[in-house]
């Protein structure tokens, strides 16, 4: 790479430059880092009782460990897609030892070089696929290397509002399995007053209703893991935004997004407001509702499909990896094993209230035996991950692109959906 | 008059032909020049001059700013001829730029104005057009979501109200972009303080002068407030075009990085910042960065060479 | 007699229309004190409420507790009085260069002043942080305070062009009075700037103390954290904390309004009374 001299002279100019005022300012804080004999920093964004949890898996890791102390940092905007600060550690070669982590992002930053290899250690301490689910497993193996220890997970169905079902005659114990019955109900609890919707019953694409739920649900697929294919416009998934399309219209795109655009999450949440009868939603909706509307009546079940059967979800979920460079990688993997096992695990979850990815951690802690809970462990596992690949969050965001387009009638659902093939294909291919 | 060297036109020209042309001025002048000028030469070599050559390298690579990628040429520029997002960003961007500027320059101005009439209670009045530029973006698109929604809002309620029937702000790919413009309008307290501290560098004697004359509040406006004005409208004015190119934060924010509906609101450095840290496309975004640069550097020319016919400087 | 009545009808009409447009400037701030001071299951009803009912001043308390709120804030202050304080002794003196100076070079320097703006940050920031990292300035607040002593193109440009708006008869007196460049530049011309000075001040002071990147970016340590960053902890997966992030907001503008309110007679004293004669 001959044609970066001029770029390395001017760096080392800048650098002698800067290092002069460096060393005039004289600051011993630079060498802090290797300070501690055994510690482990842990970079994560945890808040709130997700964030009162790790700590008590910390204390815990720490009395059984006492010779390793573990610095915990919260880091605002790390996971989803937002991992500026992450990124520039490890480009400056300073990550962190261990840092939580979005699995949807592993593959990505396996490919790039960017996380330690975790293969040996995992079959040296006897950890494999079957203590967790096998998706949260999947996820985490990049060409046949695993790169993390899965920690959380989640999985969406179909929440529903059992009084507005009675209050307009549908039956609050059989709610929609097929796509006929959900637009049916659909149409029955909307209450639309000029543009303006008083109560709408369900919005395809409204919180967890992301494509990915619904070209799985038509029983259409995004990616082939052995030839590397990418198959956004599988017919069943044009099928599936075909449905979408068709729905938007029927409503109004327009009206909708109005309703939308004024709504959010935990209190903002129509569905706490009973706005909407019906939304798609992961089981973290669960603890908002308990938090805004513990009198909520409302029940959960598997999204439809066109045939009734056939159930499908996905799953997210966390992730603690060891970024390439970390300094004190026995320590941190020590802390990986502790977070995963079914011990740190029963912390974890006891606190912050997001699933286990081991199933028997779930039912331990009684999530099985939770009447709306239990629809979301059961589910588990028919669950899909997001594609594992190295262009994961383009094909997320191409495809709300294709619902966007196809609903504002910009192009069909079928040429919208052949982009985004031709896109994330064209991405895997550099 | 005025002699060309002060003006920015003669600045553009020169700073073209680099600096061949001597003045001739004594050499001495020169080196209080550099010496008053050091801290910014100093500064500009060492926190920016490596970045943005960096930058220029990055864009003929494969650059994800977790492994160094490969030289790749034009490649990245030849891609982003063809990608349509690119295009719709760029359309959406001097779409927004187009109708912002000028407004924000017209209304600044006239606010300023307004704020600078020797009323009683004027200091908080100031602070009050000042406040909305306080309030932490997260808050503001909330609030602006409320405020244009099309059921309950209270802009829509106002247009009820008079007969009219409002259009569906912030969901509808016609009406998204006027309500930026809206909403980024607002936020113009930053212009209206230099406006107003422009305000207070006009000489009173000039307007006492214009008194004697018997001169109208109108004529005034135009012949002295204005034109003396010249040189933070054109601060203004450069200043606004290059924010409104890399316009990110508020719609970021609003659509959470979405840029919906129908990437109506997507604008340049949005898609450019998606590549960099979403797509691991550094090299990309950093050659997107270079379009933009061109852009707007082009753009800053044509602003500086006509600004010789426009801005009066009391200087000389 | 018909001026005076003429002038009352002037300050009449004046004040009607800032009272209308300030109606229209102070609803998102006013937005933002009152849900600072709501219950949760106030914040977000239809059709708004306006009026916290009751008002729940345990909000700023929780607040205050939830993120180690006074240290964030000394941290804060820190950082931004020191950036400050930076940009208002470097910018005017290089802006006076730039307005007042002939040099060789003067107008290529500008324009490249000028130029290094229209490339934007999310380029430049990764290179900028590996050579503060190979300087071992990460996780300090170095990075973030000491390039403000070097200048920023920005307040740079804006305090070119003041000075080149002021007259050069005062500098050319001087001049001949045998009078040192720098002397003129201290005692003469900076006086004469003071509103732009300040407003650069300002500006620096608005922009370092709501900064989110830069502290995110060279920040490692929890207890070094500003403001901007406490902020983000009010946001969780399950939702956001509306009331108490509102409630650090406003106590996060409220000392750049008092800033404001103390700073902006400066501009109406303006050049008249800054002893031009």
């Amino acid at each position: 790479m001959s044609n970066s001299i001029f770029h390395k002279l001017m760096f080392s100019f800048c650098l002698v430059l800067v290092m002069v005022l460096a060393a005039c300012s004289s600051d011993d804080e630079a060498s802090e880092s290797a300070s501690g004999e055994n510690t482990v920093e842990f970079w994560h964004s945890m808040t709130d009782t997700a964030g009162d949890a790790v700590e008590q898996v910390i204390e815990e890791f720490e009395k059984e460990y006492p010779d390793i102390d573990i610095k915990a940092t919260y880091v605002a905007n790390q996971g989803e897609g937002q991992n500026e600060k992450l990124l520039t550690a490890i480009a400056g070669g300073n990550p962190p030892d261990v840092a939580y982590f979005d699995r949807f992002e592993v593959a990505t930053w396996a490919a790039e070089g960017s996380l330690e290899s975790l293969t040996d250690l995992a079959e040296e301490a006897g950890i494999s696929k079957d203590d967790y689910y096998d998706f949260a497993w999947d996820e985490l193996i990049y060409e046949g290397d695993l790169y993390g220890i899965p920690t959380t997970t989640d999985s969406r169905l179909l929440f529903y509002n059992r009084d507005h079902f009675e209050e307009v005659g549908l039956d609050p114990e059989n709610p929609p399995t097929t796509i006929d019955e959900l637009e049916e109900a659909a149409e029955k609890l909307t209450i639309k007053d000029g543009n303006r919707f008083e109560r709408i019953g369900f919005i395809p694409w409204f919180a967890q209703g992301s494509f990915y739920s619904w070209g799985w649900s038509f029983g259409g697929d995004f990616y082939d893991p052995e030839t590397g294919e990418v198959t956004a416009d599988d017919p069943k998934n044009v099928e599936a935004l075909e449905w979408i399309t068709e729905f938007g219209k029927k409503y109004g795109v327009e009206d909708i997004a109005g309703f939308t655009d004024s709504q959010g999450s935990g209190a903002m949440d129509p569905f706490v407001s009973g706005q909407i009868s019906m939304k798609i939603d992961g089981n973290f909706g669960v603890a908002s509702l308990e938090k805004f509307a513990p009198d909520l009546n409302y029940g959960v079940t598997p999204i439809p499909t066109p045939t009734g059967d056939n159930f499908k979800t996905w799953s997210g979920g966390w992730s603690v990896v060891i970024p390439k460079g970390a300094n004190n990688q026995d320590g941190a993997w020590e802390f990986l094993k502790f977070f995963g096992s079914e011990e740190g695990q029963k912390i974890f979850s006891e606190g912050s209230r997001d699933f286990s990815v081991i199933d028997s951690v779930n039912e331990s802690l009684g999530y099985t035996d939770d009447p709306i809970f239990s629809e979301f462990i059961n589910i588990l596992p028919e669950s899909n991950s997001r594609p594992v690949m190295t262009a994961g969050s383009l094909y997320w965001n191409a495809l709300a692109d294709a619902v966007e387009s196809s609903t504002r009638e910009n192009g069909t659902p079928k040429e919208n959906l052949e982009e985004v093939t031709q896109r994330v294909t064209e991405a895997l291919e550099e | 008059m005025k002699k060309m060297e002060q003006s920015d036109q003669a600045l553009v020209e020169e700073g073209m032909e680099a600096s061949i042309k001597k003045k001739s001025k004594i050499s001495g002048s020169s080196i209080n020049g550099w010496l008053f000028a050091s801290p910014w030469v100093i500064g500009l070599i060492l926190f920016y001059a490596f970045p943005l050559f960096s930058s220029i390298y990055y864009s003929f690579t494969t650059y994800s700013i977790l492994s160094p990628g490969e030289f790749i040429g034009f490649s990245n520029y030849k891609q982003l001829m063809v990608d349509g997002i690119f295009w719709k960003s760029i359309y959406n961007t001097v779409y927004f730029a187009i109708f912002f500027v000028p407004l924000s320059i017209i209304i600044g101005v006239a606010l300023a104005m307004l704020l600078n009439m020797r009323v009683k209670g004027m200091a908080v009045y100031r602070t009050i057009f000042f406040l909305p530029t306080l309030v932490p973006h997260v808050a503001l698109a909330v609030l602006w979501m409320w405020l244009l929604n099309p059921g309950f809002g209270l802009v829509n309620g106002v247009l009820d109200a008079i007969g009219l029937t409002g259009p569906n702000w912030l969901g509808s790919v016609t009406w998204s972009k006027p309500s930026l413009i809206l909403m980024s309008l607002w936020a113009i307290g930053q212009p209206v303080i230099i406006y107003l501290a422009g305000l207070g560098d006009i000489p009173q004697e000039l307007y006492e002068a214009a008194d004697v004359d018997g001169a109208s509040w109108l004529q005034k406006t135009f012949k002295v407030t204005l034109p003396l004005l010249t040189p933070v409208i054109f601060f203004n004015l450069v200043m606004g075009a290059i924010g409104a190119f890399q316009q990110f934060t508020l719609p970021y924010t609003m659509t959470q990085g979405q840029g919906t509906p129908d990437n109506s609101l997507t604008f340049y450095v949005m898609y450019l910042y998606d590549n960099a840290f979403k797509y691991s496309k550094m090299g990309y975004a950093s050659a997107m960065a270079w379009i933009l640069f061109i852009v707007i550097m082009l753009l800053t020319a044509v602003i500086f060479i006509s600004s010789k016919r426009w801005v009066h400087y009391q200087g000389k | 007699m018909q001026p005076k009545v003429k002038k009352n009808l002037l300050t009449t009409s004046a004040h009607i229309g800032l009272l209308i447009a300030s109606a229209f400037f102070l609803v998102p701030f006013l937005w933002m004190v009152s849900t600072s001071l709501k219950p949760v299951t106030q914040i977000f009803t239809y059709p708004p409420e306006f009026i916290p009912n009751p008002f729940q001043w345990s909000n700023y308390i929780e607040a205050t507790e939830y993120i180690p709120f006074f240290t964030y804030l000394s941290n804060t202050a820190i950082i931004t009085v020191l950036s400050t304080i930076g940009v208002m002794l470097s910018c005017p003196l290089v802006a006076y260069s730039f307005a007042k100076l002939e040099w060789t070079g003067r107008n290529t320097m500008f324009i490249i002043t000028i130029a290094v703006m229209m490339i934007p940050m999310q380029v430049t920031m990764i290179p900028l942080f590996l050579l503060f990292n190979k300087v071992g300035w990460v996780g300090t607040p170095l990075p973030l305070i000491v390039p403000a002593f070097f200048g920023v193109p920005f307040s740079i440009f804006l305090m070119r062009q003041f000075f080149m708006g002021l007259p050069n008869t005062l500098r050319d007196a001087a001049k001949i009075d045998g009078a040192s460049e720098f002397r003129i530049y201290w005692q003469i011309m900076l006086p004469l700037a003071k509103p732009a000075v300040l407003a650069v001040g300002l500006f620096q002071f608005m922009n370092v103390w709501t900064d989110f990147i830069g502290p995110l970016l060279y920040l490692t340590d929890e207890s070094q954290y500003t403001l901007s960053l406490g902020l983000q902890q009010f946001q969780s997966q399950k939702g956001t904390e509306w009331g108490l992030m509102m409630a650090v907001s406003t106590m996060m503008t409220l000392p750049i309004i008092i800033l404001f309110f103390f700073m902006q007679r400066t501009f109406i004293q303006g050049i008249t009374f800054s002893g031009i004669k």
